[in-house]
């Protein structure tokens, strides 16, 4: 075809028959989407590409292995679970829940970060379908009054009490009190959010040690020897890191290589340190490290069943809280089902409200939800990494190992 | 009637009623389009609108600015804390917001422009200025600081409050993207427009026939700010929050030119086409990955779709467009 011959209406019979090639997705999609039993339709919101997309795939993993684990469980339900991808975008996340509600979902879970959720929140509340959070940690969305929306997340308050509040059970539990700490940080959106919040809460919370110092780094920084001398300076016994999963590694071979052996290295609430990547990469060097943060509950048979069918399907991935977390997101929207017997908005919502789950899998109380949606029974625990795992040391009657306390030197023996 | 006929002055008939069948089209929309579509359509608007306001700056004054996202999350701050800490409403708000994004404009020009910074130095300069707002914005609490800042939802509807469902956001977007395509015309056929042309085309010698080269440069960073403004503060209202992570985000900054850049830079249709061609490659890219179950295909899609478009168009669609279909302007 040359550009002599192209005329407009060869234009427009190409735009047509491209047209037809391009949407032919979208019937297509449906009919898969359609081709499952005709049961619960659940939406489920996560940002697998973009920024976000390593710890979304985490949480999609949770979801992928729901129905095996329903099964297992002896749960008499299947759920038709349909994925949409947020791009670790609010203004996608809001189209991707109009397109899921118009697809016939009846209910949705999502979606990790907060200004995603609330994006969907928003389409939730106008459309009158419910929405089951399963990570956002941002006190507004159950403080707006929606009437659609339930989490099954702790505030970003709730986290930083909770992580605090067990480190005096950590010292506790071990009889050794570090009389002071340093806080390093990076310095992003979250790690800024953290260092606030631990310091508007400090002083309330009554802490055995006083914070000689606060350090922040750049999230994109390849050398924290200035930051690591700088807080070795400081004599602290404790070390608190606010960070993420690669200046979590350069911290600790900062550490090892500068010959600082605190305390302990506690972090209070932040990912990095529990992560499968930090595990392998920083080797024995990794071990005895303390992330405060809600886990999976070991002591619950649900729970392996859900590591069990994760392993198999997932072999060379952790299962972690996002993990855990988006599971229960699932493990509501079932349960609210089969209370409401009934695929009705209205149903399932006043079933969500009335909900109590003994049987799930992260450690905390019953899953219920209070008047505003949140449900308060989630617990904090102390993950501590134990021969390459992260493994529940705290609260005690969900600890899978023992707690050790003060974390042994570099060169200790029990490093293997 | 004189500036009717100004208006659309050598644009051919059939331009006209393209365009006016567009502007029906648009009207009925909602009526037409499931809520899906309907949020898919206010995407659309609202990237053509950033992207008029945009190439006010590169396309018609030819100044590279890849720190819009400036514009916008001022606008948007200023007019939702004035509303969610003194109940003062958006309508009057968006006068404070225009004026603070303005002012800001006038700053990042006066410095870029008095002294001389062109091309990528002064994109830079643009970069800088988003930057280290985002990180003032993120220990402000005024404005929420890095946890963001939230506007109460309010599921009734209220105008004067600009609450309401996306129904109400889409005849506002509208609205604003008609005014600026207007508004966009209208300067161009004037002579500031004229001087923006040549000023793009060779400031020297723009300069040396009597151009006020500063002040028209000046002229066009304060009016693209204040446009970018209003966009921020309707993405506020409609989203109902704003973290400084996202809203000076260099990300956003970058989402603003693409729509004219493949569109057609300089011209009052390319940002528009942009829109529309990229968001709708966009839901088709959404739409194949989820049937292929493959996180990320979009991105690559995306990313080939646009190869081929600046490779074989690099002017644009539009001016594509309307070369082959005689929509383009018959000038004396």
């Amino acid at each position: 075809m040359t550009g002599r011959n192209f005329t407009r209406r060869r234009l427009g019979q190409t735009a047509l028959a491209g047209a037809a090639l391009l949407g032919a997705p979208l019937p297509l999609r449906d009919a898969f989407a359609q081709g499952g039993p005709a049961n619960l339709k659940v939406g489920l919101l996560l940002p697998t590409s973009g920024l976000q997309a390593q710890i979304g795939q985490a949480c999609k993993r949770g979801a992928d292995v729901a129905n095996e684990v329903f099964t297992d469980m002896k749960l008499p339900v299947k759920l038709d679970i349909v994925n949409y991808d947020t791009e670790t975008k609010p203004d996608v996340a809001r189209t991707q829940a109009e397109k899921a509600i118009d697809a016939g979902c009846h209910m949705l879970v999502g979606a990790f970060d907060s200004g995603q959720t609330i994006a969907i929140a928003q389409v939730c509340e106008q459309r009158g379908v419910p929405l089951v959070v399963n990570i956002a940690a941002a006190p507004q969305i159950t403080e707006q009054g929606y009437k659609f929306v339930v989490r099954n997340f702790p505030t970003a308050p709730m986290l930083i009490t909770g992580a605090l509040a067990l480190h005096k059970e950590i010292f506790k539990v071990s009889g050794k009190t570090p009389k002071t700490a340093v806080l390093m940080s990076v310095n992003d959106t979250f790690g800024t959010s953290m260092i606030n919040g631990i310091k508007a809460l400090f002083p309330k919370l009554d802490m055995p040690y006083e914070l000689v110092d606060t350090i922040s780094y750049d999230v994109a920084a390849k050398d924290l020897s200035v930051e690591v001398a700088k807080a070795k300076a400081t004599k602290a016994e404790l070390l608190l890191p606010v960070s993420r999963l690669n200046d979590a590694k350069l911290l600790v071979q900062e550490m090892v290589k500068q010959r600082w052996e605190p305390m302990g290295v506690l972090n209070p609430g932040a990912p990095g340190l529990y992560e499968q990547d930090f595990l392998k990469t920083m080797g024995k060097y990794g071990e005895f490290m303390i992330s405060n943060v809600p886990w999976l509950d070991p002591k619950s048979a649900m729970t392996t069943a859900l590591e069990k069918r994760h392993a198999a399907k997932y072999p060379n991935d952790q299962l972690d809280l996002n993990g855990g977390f988006t599971f229960e997101g699932i493990l509501i929207a079932a349960q609210a089902w089969l209370a409401a017997k009934s695929t009705k908005p209205g149903d399932l919502m006043e079933a969500l409200r009335k909900i109590k789950i003994d049987q799930h899998v992260m450690v905390g109380g019953p899953i219920q939800f209070d008047a505003k949606g949140q449900n308060v029974n989630i617990k904090a625990t102390a993950v501590e990494n134990l021969k390459r795992k992260p493994t529940v040391v705290l609260p005690l009657e969900s600890a899978a190992a023992p707690l050790v306390f003060p974390m042994p030197p570099w060169n200790d023996k029990r490093r293997t | 009637m004189n500036l009717l006929a100004r208006l659309t002055g050598g644009v051919p008939a059939r331009s006209l009623w393209g365009l006016g069948l567009l502007f029906a089209f648009l009207l009925v929309a909602p009526a037409l389009l499931g809520k899906y579509g309907l949020s898919v359509l206010i995407l659309v608007l609202y990237f053509a609108y950033v992207g008029q306001a945009w190439n006010i700056m590169m396309g018609f004054a030819g100044q590279l600015s890849l720190g819009h996202a400036l514009y916008a999350g001022l606008g948007g701050y200023i007019a939702a804390g004035l509303f969610f800490h003194y109940g003062i409403g958006p309508w009057a708000g968006v006068f404070v917001a225009v004026l603070a994004a303005s002012a800001a404009g006038s700053v990042v020009g006066y410095l870029g422009f008095r002294f001389s910074l062109a091309g990528v130095y002064f994109a830079l300069l643009t970069i800088a200025f988003s930057e280290f707002t985002r990180i003032a914005f993120d220990h402000w609490a005024w404005a929420g600081g890095s946890g963001g800042l939230f506007l109460k939802v309010d599921a009734g509807s209220d105008m004067l409050n600009l609450r309401g469902g996306p129904l109400l956001f889409y005849y506002v977007i509208l609205a604003l993207a008609v005014g600026a395509f207007i508004l966009c015309r209208a300067l161009l056929e004037s002579r500031l427009g004229r001087y923006w042309l040549a000023i793009r085309e060779d400031p020297e010698a723009a300069q040396a026939v009597g151009v006020p080269v500063l002040r028209c440069k000046m002229i066009a960073i304060v009016i693209s700010a204040a446009l970018t403004a209003l966009a921020g503060v309707w993405n506020a209202f409609y989203y109902n929050n704003l973290f400084p992570e996202t809203a000076f985000a260099m990300g956003r900054s970058i989402e603003f030119t693409l729509a004219p850049i493949i569109g057609g830079l300089g011209t009052l249709f390319g940002p528009i086409v942009g829109a529309v061609v990229l968001t709708g490659l966009g839901e088709i890219f959404t739409d194949l990955s989820e049937v292929f179950h493959v996180s990320g295909l979009k991105q690559i899609f995306y990313g080939l779709a646009l190869l081929v478009i600046v490779m074989y168009r690099p002017a644009g669609v539009w001016p594509w467009i309307a070369e082959r279909f005689g929509f383009g302007e018959k000038r004396q």
